[in-house]
């Protein structure tokens, strides 16, 4: 047992070590971490695909194939478009909708997929506006990552926790919600001011715009009607998740399969679109985890972190809400909150408190959290990556200058809400 | 008729090849291909050996962003002096930025027929020549092949 449980450990933060160093493609040494957990017998075969989430893995597959097929209809560039002439051409409104759009979109896809659809068509409008794009791409990230912050399926922390919880749809929706809003609102007047003097209109500029016609981004107008119409429904199912009992992996398959049934279009290329390396690396994950679990380590944490608060709710929420946040500004939120789900489910179990605000400061703080650094974060990695082919390249410190104490602000107002909220 | 017997890429191949140096800018490249009134250049190091291929191709491909390449309908609405700053920011960048690099190349002495084989499997619209020492001799195009087959039938121009 001595041995199993440091083999256990070794291998777990090994793993981890290697996934935040980067050297070896993260799915890779997950899935090799996992199969080696049950190679050397700390859990067998079967504990193993016990501890595997299928739900997540099924929401999250079955969102992609949609949000893969919907992006085809040009839809979300004829939003942005609109909104640019919404804005009238001027810039700090179209600043300020774009915003928006990014964090409403990010609320119910996924961060990396709002970035990848909004980014390029923010590159043309800015080029319009001649104005320097990377205001417009740093407000991007922030919002795409306080936006996912509101409901179950904005941001894969979500998904996770949602699916270990037991929390709903609509749970995240009454909770989450209101602090997203609000963190992102403050965002985006903090972003105004810091940029005020970049975001300037000029008369051409918004005569270029104002000669937009949105109409003309709609790629294929049935498809997207097919996919709004798909969209809509997967919202309602998970709306009505509390009377129905429908699970969210269900919502989201019955909706790939019903976009796919209406366009008839080639399964193939679509299921070939699923970011597999990414469902790769949440089945390595939940192996390691499963495999420290087993092995009783979580409920050693546990009860450190009980031991350490004093088991004091307000404390222990607290902490949990601003350690995510530093955690997940320098590594990936997705193996951090793995991780902690059953270190809170232990906690649980070990106190009997209520662990719903546990839940809550775990969610803010690892997706909020995610905007301090340019690597704290999916959408960020990818941002950067798409500016720095332009010749925008978004300098490690330039990104943290701006990013981190807004970051800082959005957690503050996350403490005071579950404060108020929760804990008095 | 008069059918030349080998049919050998040395009989149809061109002496005369525009080359590009490997340490070549997007500049160079362009100035080259103006100036010469080509399309295609074999990019070379200072021994002539074959190090790539640029075609205008190549240029027009990386002068397109890539943000518009993943979605062709934002082209319609990109500002249009976007064009003028792109070429005057990348002119500077180095070819092997978007050179193609695994290139194929014949030997003198190998059959027409070779030629036309690598030509059809892989697309390609030319081949550079080398000798033994696998040093750039010339090239041969679409054309040459063209005029070979024609020459079996005794069509000519």
């Amino acid at each position: 047992m001595e041995i199993q449980f440091l083999i256990a450990i070794g291998l777990f933060v090994g793993t981890y070590a290697i996934i935040i160093s980067e050297k070896i493609h993260r799915t890779i040494i997950a899935l090799a971490g996992a199969m080696t957990m049950v190679i050397v017998g700390i859990i067998n075969q079967e504990q193993a695909i016990e501890g595997i989430d299928f739900n997540t893995l099924g929401l999250l597959i079955g969102m992609m194939v949609i949000v893969g097929i919907a992006k085809d209809s040009g839809l979300f560039q004829y939003v942005a478009i609109t909104a640019a002439k919404l804005g009238k051409g001027k810039t700090l409104p179209i600043f300020i909708l774009l915003g928006i759009i990014t964090a409403t979109f990010s609320a119910f896809l996924d961060n990396v997929t709002t970035v990848l659809l909004l980014v390029p068509v923010s590159f043309v409008i800015a080029n319009n506006l001649n104005i320097n794009p990377k205001p417009i791409l740093i407000a991007e990230i922030l919002l795409a990552n306080i936006g996912g912050t509101a409901t179950l399926i904005g941001d894969p922390p979500n998904i996770l926790i949602g699916s270990a919880s037991g929390l709903t749809f609509n749970d995240f929706l009454v909770h989450l919600a209101p602090i997203a809003f609000l963190v992102g609102c403050v965002t985006i007047g903090l972003l105004v001011f810091w940029y005020r003097r970049e975001l300037i209109s000029s008369k051409e500029a918004a005569e270029k715009i104002m000669k937009f016609n949105p109409r003309e981004t709609i790629t294929d107008k049935r498809l997207l009607i097919k996919s709004l119409i798909v969209l809509g429904l997967v919202l309602v199912g998970f709306i009505t998740h509390n009377t129905t009992h429908i699970e969210g992996a269900t919502i989201a398959l019955s909706g790939a399969a019903l976009l796919l049934l209406l366009t008839l279009n080639d399964p193939e290329e679509h299921l070939r679109e699923v970011e597999w390396t990414t469902i790769f690396f949440f089945v390595g994950l939940f192996v390691l985890v499963t495999g420290l679990e087993h092995v009783g380590a979580i409920n050693i944490m546990a009860e450190k972190l009980l031991a350490y608060t004093g088991g004091n709710e307000t404390v222990m929420t607290l902490s949990i809400l601003w350690g995510s946040a530093i955690f997940s500004a320098v590594i990936d939120n997705i193996p951090y909150v793995a991780t902690m789900i059953p270190l809170v489910q232990e906690i649980g179990a070990l106190t009997g408190i209520g662990l719903a605000p546990l839940w809550w400061a775990l969610a803010l703080g690892a997706d909020i959290g995610g905007n301090a650094t340019i690597v704290g974060a999916s959408a960020n990695v990818i941002v950067s990556g798409m500016a720095e082919k332009q010749n925008q390249r978004i300098g490690f410190m330039e990104y943290m200058k701006v990013a981190m104490p807004i970051t800082f602000v959005g957690l503050v107002l996350c403490t005071i809400y579950v404060y108020f909220r929760y804990l008095i | 008729m008069d059918i030349k017997k080998t049919c050998l890429v040395s009989d149809y191949m061109r002496d005369t090849v525009v080359t590009v140096d490997e340490h070549a800018t997007f500049r160079d490249a362009l100035e080259t291909m103006i100036q010469h009134h080509t399309n295609g250049a074999v990019v070379v190091n200072q021994q002539k050996k074959v190090k790539g291929m640029l075609s205008s191709w190549d240029l027009i491909e990386y002068l397109v962003p890539d943000y518009l390449e993943k979605d062709k309908h934002l082209a319609a609405f990109e500002s249009a002096d976007v064009f003028m700053k792109r070429i005057v920011e990348i002119q500077n960048d180095p070819i092997t930025k978007f050179v193609t690099s695994h290139v194929h190349s014949i030997h003198a002495k190998a059959s027409i027929m070779e030629a036309a084989t690598l030509l059809s499997e892989f697309k390609i619209r030319q081949l550079p020549v080398i000798n033994n020492e696998g040093t750039l001799i010339g090239y041969i195009n679409r054309t040459d092949i063209k005029h070979a087959m024609g020459d079996v039938l005794g069509i000519h121009d």
